[in-house]
């Protein structure tokens, strides 16, 4: 009840900010503008800095709509045509190309500059809205709430129990007396006492196998990483393939943890986050030695790789390889690596112990029709197994012991 | 006088005090007051720590002691901080490159993982030397050896590299301006840009000598090759196109000349009417020996007079030598003669007048362009023992200023020339290039630390117009510089080795070719001639002038200034007397000549012959050893111990050689390996065997000796200790001709059971239910006992790709080696069932003659690793299942689940199984540390990652490479298709130049293997135990009656 109240909330926020970022909404659409902005222009310029080219910020009240049109279009056709505006510009920059737009309409490029000079109220419109505060665990919440409902309760029969002595004479007895006679009389009765060693013998067992069973199994293990990193923001909320940062994934034994010049693909242009503003980014440019000021990187810079601490740690006495299950088996990563896109800080989400390894293998379907390394091995194995089997990973040999051990 | 000296145990005495002088007193203070505390209850009670607080305090410490121990260690993943765009971790690459280290030459590919070079290869594509041999194969290890030298040195203290720079060029500068030589003194340069770079450093010096010289040298041969061809180079022989090979001494499937020339003498090999016939005059017995179809024991002063004796009856005319052979050299001279240009007669000394002779044999039969090609030569050894000598006269006499010397050990080489140390001492400037501080490096006062192969750039050119590139693999480990560098920067020229190779070979050796192409490749074959600028190309001279010619000419013509006389070259051979003890100094497979001996791998490799490690030793015929009353003889493990002797030449002894008694030494002679006995190689070879140089003078390879018994026991690693096969079928041997026309069921017979059901095989019967064998894959191996040599370049590859442990010499006379894959090396005997039936021998005599080997026996080298049995002993007995059975027909070994029983190594009817009984990694057992393959953590780099370090306490065994197999599954299932024949390959089949070693999938009705499969040559090993192998082998066939 509580959580759809909150939803309902977020969502009157929501439409408030929208009908809000409306009313900005000029005859050139800053919104329009700003999603080509970032597609097209976004990595050679920043609003407010020097990048590749220069900051665009107010460029309107610099330049006319007209030249900039032209200088969008094709700056290299401007030059050629001996504007003196255009060739300075290009020689303040050192030569350095600016791609041409053919393909922006007239439209497009208004909408572009409308959002370059829109700056101040699009810095207010684009401040993230507060976000809901996070609504307690339900099952806590309720937990407390029948704690002392129950709290309540006790005290409530305490009441009457007294009351009603209260109407035979007796005496009245508070609840402490009361939990102490009980407690006496149990102590007192060995049947009773030996029941509880038993239970408390068997609990202490069970927790011990559960206990022993975990030895060396890191489930959950959660370790703060040297840069804050979040799965949710790059994969989550702006949609980054996995593969584009843990390439090994698909072609080899490894999925790497990416090499910072991986990161500095983007994070060249993208110099602060949503999440810790510069702070963490700044860490990348301390390894890889690049100066955000300048846009540019320091030479002879002695980098510092990053020390990132591991969390899926097999023993070296099995063998796995990412390329057999991604790109052979067809898996998504979140088969064993959990709700990653959700994920602020990683944790390991399966237990990786071999009773793990060896279900899924009892259960996971062999895709044999879509590879003609099996043709013939499924031919042999329906004479096996019957016409419509579904040939599982164990069928294939996919349980024996040498085809991870080695 | 009275003394009246004060002794005083502490300064307090001085002072009179009343402590020190109670304690004077009280030397011995009464017990301690622990009855008086403990006794008193009262005042123990008093105590503020009861006993149980104690107890508690105690509990408790221990309790969170081991709490906080359980924390688990965090454990870092380091990420490159620019990633290389052609490394993906966890995918190895590939590059070709050769391998030179003065002595061994090979084009290889190297793998590498996370940019690690981690095992050598066979590159497939070379035109020559594409197989490399079991040194090159292990010399992956010594890029790793932490004992290199890691620095420059000048005088033994670490110096800098402009110091060295700095110091060359000031002892150069003296040497040229005082008029003195300055030598440049290498092994042979196979590099034809390091040779030119060598000659621009000596075009800007006053008097520059460049001197090569060979470890083991071929001096004399090339002497005689250059009066006979006009060129001082060899030739290229050509053993595919032999009919007939008869080989005097050359032990060309190990140590000759350099050129690889296996996979040549093995596709002539194949039983069938194609195959060659080998004839073999020798004195130890080698690996060439071993494959011959006839071996014949000759001592080594006899060979000349064999030789001559061959010439005269193939019709030249000199007067033929007295041999006791002569019967046999006319044998094989009438098969030469029928075999005609396809014959080929090949020698293997460094004598001028034997290889003049066998030069003429060749050109008699006319085999010149064929089998020996002398207008394609090689330059494997250009060493030249008469410009050594006059080096050290040179020295001697101090003329000589400076010199650099490279690729040459030549203190250890020369260690039988005492006129070198001298000579070197009066040599102002001594500039040594070196990876290691060994014998020579304590001669010289500059030592430039070089890189290792695998992190230099080169080229070589093995032979005329083949042509291999050296690229680094690795980024240098140490402050080290190559030679080539080294010279760039003494010649004052201030590019790199890299730019000024790529621009000699754009503007020469490439001629239109891709660089990229060559250097992806590792070879180039180059029609644009270039000369080697070592040897001059000079106009043809001498006896044989018209020696690409007709065959029919009569060659025995002197030339006109008279330098070659062929008659008087008879003569000078005829002479060998053939009396007295003779040595001949031969090569082990394992060491070469020691330029890479400090290599564990190499040190436990068990020679193929004698089956030895961790030694050199003479090698000495029985009936010798009896009349010097030596003996080898097993002590209660198992092991073999053996007498001393004292080896004596021409006044130089060397003391307490062991003796191991090797059936089929020529009798009259002992045999003596070189590249033992170091002295600053490093750890592990160090004090291992005897330095055999000290006793070789003018690079002989023979000499006469003097022995004489040593006192004293020696104890052997010799892992093999029964030597014949007792009458079974171990190795199945027929001749060509059985072969050829015979019943395969008589020469290949399958052991038959009588059963209620008749007689059936041993697959027929058994107890067990079959696997299924048809779905999936079925893995299978086949080995020719036809095409292996015994080379062993396949133990080290298995050494290297799984990580096998080296366990030491005394764990070896233990037989606790750990080898998943050994060649076992049969003799025959004198006596056989056959021999035994007609002369009525009774069984017990019968089987103790059968014990012992023939004085001059057939050999046979038979690679064994677990067979993979689809009905495995093993596997019945393991009582936790650790070791099962796969659906592909492989035994699986789970090393996690094994508890050490060693029930499965018992129940091996192959004894395959090795179990780990000591901790060999990690450098937790001291005994063990000499292998830094796993002990140190450099040397630690060259594990592959893809296979398990097995702890101690564990089985372990051949898996026929399943990482392998995983891996290229996996391929084929990436690019969606079957597994193709030939994408899978064991390390051990990689490493088979002769391709003995076959592996594949039999459910592959098209593959090679299922072929072999079905070839009537097929048997298994101990058939009759009813194991049903995946391994199979191929019958031995010798081309003779």
């Amino acid at each position: 009840m509580k959580k759809r109240f909150t939803d309902r909330i977020s969502h009157i926020f929501l439409s408030l900010i929208l009908v809000l970022t409306a009313t900005f909404t000029t005859a050139q659409d800053v919104k329009n503008g700003k999603a080509l902005f970032n597609a097209n222009c976004a990595a050679c310029h920043k609003l407010d800095k020097k990048l590749i080219g220069p900051a665009l910020a107010g460029i309107t009240e610099k330049r006319d709509a007209e030249w900039l049109h032209k200088w969008i279009k094709d700056n290299a056709a401007l030059r050629a045509s001996g504007d003196a505006d255009a060739i300075a510009i290009f020689e303040e920059y050192n030569g350095s190309v600016m791609s041409a737009f053919p393909n922006l309409s007239d439209q497009d490029i208004d909408d572009i500059l409308a959002y370059t000079a829109d700056v101040p109220e699009e810095k207010v419109v684009s401040t993230d809205a507060p976000a809901p505060a996070e609504v307690e665990d339900d099952n806590t919440m309720f937990l407390v709430a029948l704690g002392v409902i129950l709290f309540l309760l006790i005290i409530l029969m305490v009441r009457v129990k007294n009351t009603l002595k209260q109407v035979q004479g007796q005496p009245e007895t508070t609840l402490m007396e009361d939990a102490n006679v009980i407690t006496r009389t149990a102590l007192k009765n060995p049947r009773i006492m030996t029941l509880i060693t038993i239970v408390i013998a068997v609990i202490f067992l069970q927790q011990l196998f559960v206990a022993l069973n975990k030895v060396g199994v890191t489930q959950d293990y959660q370790p703060e990483q040297p840069i804050a990193f979040s799965h949710k923001l790059h994969a989550g909320d702006n949609q980054i393939d996995c593969n584009y940062c843990h390439y090994g994934a698909r072609k080899s034994m490894e999925s790497n943890i990416p090499s910072a010049n991986v990161c500095m693909n983007c994070h060249m242009n993208i110099q602060e986050g949503p999440n810790t503003g510069t702070e963490e980014i700044s860490k990348i440019y301390a390894a890889v030695g690049f100066d955000p000021e300048s846009g540019s990187y320091i030479e002879d810079y002695e980098q510092k790789p990053i020390k990132w601490v591991r969390i899926h740690d097999l023993p070296d006495l099995s063998y796995f390889n990412h390329s057999q299950h991604v790109t052979a088996g067809g898996l998504d990563c979140q088969t064993c690596h959990g709700p990653i896109e959700e994920m602020e800080e990683v944790y390991q989400y399966s237990p990786l112990t071999m009773g793990w390894c060896v279900n899924c293998h009892r259960e996971t379907k062999v895709k044999v029709e879509s590879n003609d390394y099996y043709t013939e091995m499924h031919e042999k194995l329906k004479e096996k197994y019957g016409k419509d089997a579904n040939i599982t990973v164990e069928m294939i040999g996919g349980l024996e012991c040498g085809k991870c051990h080695y | 006088m009275a003394e009246n000296k004060k002794y005083w145990k502490g300064i307090e005495e001085l002072v009179d005090s009343e402590v020190v002088n109670n304690a004077r007193n009280n030397e011995f203070p009464a017990e301690l007051a622990a009855d008086e505390f403990l006794g008193n209850e009262e005042k123990l009670g008093e105590s503020s720590t009861s006993r149980r607080d104690f107890l508690k305090y105690v509990g408790f410490s221990t309790a969170a002691a081991t709490l906080a121990a359980c924390e688990s260690p965090i454990s870092e993943s380091i990420p490159y901080v620019v990633a290389p765009e052609e490394i993906i971790p966890g995918e190895a690459n590939y590059y070709a490159t050769s391998y030179y280290d003065g002595h061994d030459y090979a084009s290889v590919l190297v793998k590498t993982r996370e940019g690690r070079p981690i095992k050598i290869e066979n590159n497939k594509l070379a035109p020559i030397n594409g197989g490399a041999n079991a040194r090159v194969h292990a010399s992956v290890l010594n890029l790793y050896d932490a004992t290199r030298v890691q620095a420059p040195m000048i005088d033994g203290q670490e110096a800098s590299w402009s110091d060295v720079d700095g110091a060359v060029k000031k002892g150069v500068d003296a040497a040229n301006a005082s008029g003195k030589q300055v030598v440049m003194l290498t092994s042979t340069v196979l590099s034809p840009t390091a040779q030119k770079l060598i000659n621009e450093f000596g075009a800007k010096q006053g008097n520059f000598k460049h001197v090569q010289y060979d470890g083991f040298s071929y001096s004399g041969k090339l002497d005689a090759l250059a009066a006979a061809t006009g060129k001082r180079a060899l030739p290229m022989y050509n053993f595919a196109k032999a009919d007939v090979i008869v080989g005097f001494g050359a032990d060309f499937l190990g140590d000759w000349i350099g050129q690889g020339v296996s996979a040549d003498y093995a596709s002539r090999r194949k039983p069938g009417k194609n195959m060659s016939r080998h004839i073999q005059f020798e004195t130890n017995m080698t690996l060439t020996g071993s494959s011959a179809d006839k071996r014949y024991k000759i001592k080594p002063s006899q060979i000349g007079a064999a030789l001559t004796a061959l010439y005269a009856e193939l019709g030249g005319s000199v007067s033929g030598g007295k041999t006791s052979l002569s019967a046999e050299i006319k044998a094989a001279a009438k098969e030469l003669k029928a075999a005609g240009r396809n014959g080929l007669v090949v020698s293997g000394t460094n004598d001028a007048d034997i290889e003049a002779m066998t030069i003429a044999i060749n050109n008699l039969l006319g085999n010149g362009g064929n089998t020996v090609d002398y207008s394609k030569r090689t330059y494997f050894r250009k060493g030249d023992d008469k410009a050594m000598d006059q080096l050290i006269a040179d020295m001697n006499s101090g003329n000589v200023g400076a010199v650099i010397i490279d690729n040459l050990n030549v203190a250890y080489v020369l260690s039988g020339n005492a006129k070198l140390a001298s000579g070197m001492e009066k040599v102002a400037t001594k500039v040594y290039i070196s990876e290691k501080m060994d014998e020579t490096a304590k001669l010289c006062n500059i030592v430039a630390a070089k890189h290792n192969n695998l992190e230099s750039w080169g080229d070589a050119m093995p032979a005329d117009g083949m042509y291999s590139i050296m690229q680094p693999t690795i980024r240098p480990l140490f402050k080290t510089r190559q030679m080539e560098d080294c010279l760039l920067k003494w010649s004052g020229n201030s590019s790199s080795y890299y730019d000024y190779l790529t621009s000699n070979w754009n503007t020469g050796i490439l001629a239109g070719s891709d660089w990229n192409k060559a250097l992806h490749d590792g070879v180039l074959v180059s029609t644009s001639k270039v000369v080697n600028e070592g040897a001059e190309e000079g106009e043809s001279k001498g006896f044989i002038a018209n020696l690409f010619g007709s065959s029919e000419e009569e060659t025995t013509e002197t030339t006109d200034d008279g330098s070659v006389n062929l008659s008087a070259i008879a003569g000078r051979l005829n002479k060998g007397t053939g009396s007295g003890m003779e040595m001949e100094f031969y090569q082990m497979t394992g060491m070469g000549i020691g330029t890479i001996a400090n290599n564990p791998w190499l040190l436990e490799f068990p020679d193929p012959v004698t089956r030895v490690s961790w030694d050199n030793f003479v090698t000495m015929s029985a009936s010798d050893a009896i009349a010097l009353e030596v003996n080898n003889w097993h002590v209660s493990n198992g092991a073999v111990n053996g007498n001393k002797v004292n080896i004596t030449v021409n006044g130089t002894t060397l003391e307490n050689v062991p003796v191991f008694i090797q059936p089929g030494q020529a009798q009259g002679t002992v045999g003596l390996a070189v590249g033992y006995g170091r002295n600053g190689a490093g750890k592990a070879a160090d004090g291992v065997g005897h330095n055999a140089f000290a006793l070789m003078a003018n690079g002989s390879h023979a000499t006469s000796v003097e022995i004489s018994k040593a006192e004293g026991e020696h104890e052997f690693a010799c892992i093999q200790l029964a030597h014949t096969m007792m009458g079974r079928k171990i190795v199945n041997e027929t001749n060509l001709d059985t072969f050829l026309n015979g019943n395969p069921a008589e020469w290949n017979e399958k052991t038959q059971f009588e059963t209620f059901k008749g007689p059936l095989s041993a697959d027929e019967t058994n107890l067990w239910d079959d696997f299924d064998h048809e779905t999936g894959h079925m893995w299978n191996m086949s080995i020719d006992m036809n095409l292996c040599n015994g080379c062993g370049a396949c133990v080290i590859a298995c050494h290297s790709e799984n990580n096998v442990p080296v366990v030491g010499k005394d764990e070896m006379r233990k037989s606790r080696d750990m080898h998943w894959l050994r060649i076992d090396r049969y003799y025959s005997s004198d006596m056989t069932e056959e021999v035994a039936d007609e002369e009525g021998v009774s069984a017990i005599d019968k089987f103790a003659a059968m014990e012992h080997p023939s004085e001059s026996p057939d050999v046979y080298f038979q690679p064994v690793m677990c067979q993979h049995c689809n009905h495995a002993p093993c596997e019945t007995v393991c009582p936790v299942a650790a070791t099962t059975h796969s659906s592909e027909g492989l035994n699986h070994m789970t090393y996690n689940r094994c508890i050490g029983t060693r029930y499965c190594a018992n129940n091996c009817p192959y004894k395959v199984r090795r179990f780990n009984w000591f901790q060999y990694n990690n450098g937790s057992q001291e005994q063990f540390n000499v292998n830094y393959s796993m002990n140190d953590d450099l040397g630690r780099m060259v594990l592959n990652p893809d296979v398990t370090v097995r702890a101690r306490g564990v089985m372990e065994k051949c898996s026929l490479c399943i990482q392998r197999i995983q891996l290229g599954k996996l391929e084929a299932k990436k690019e969606g298709h079957p597994v193709k024949d030939g994408d899978i390959q064991t390390a051990c089949q990689q490493a088979c130049d002769t391709d003995a070693i076959a592996f594949g999938d039999i459910n592959d009705k098209s593959s090679q293997i299922f072929k072999l499969k079905q070839d009537p040559r097929m048997y298994h090993l101990l058939e009759e135990v009813g194991t049903q192998p995946s391994v199979f082998y191929q019958t031995k066939v010798r081309n003779r009656a």
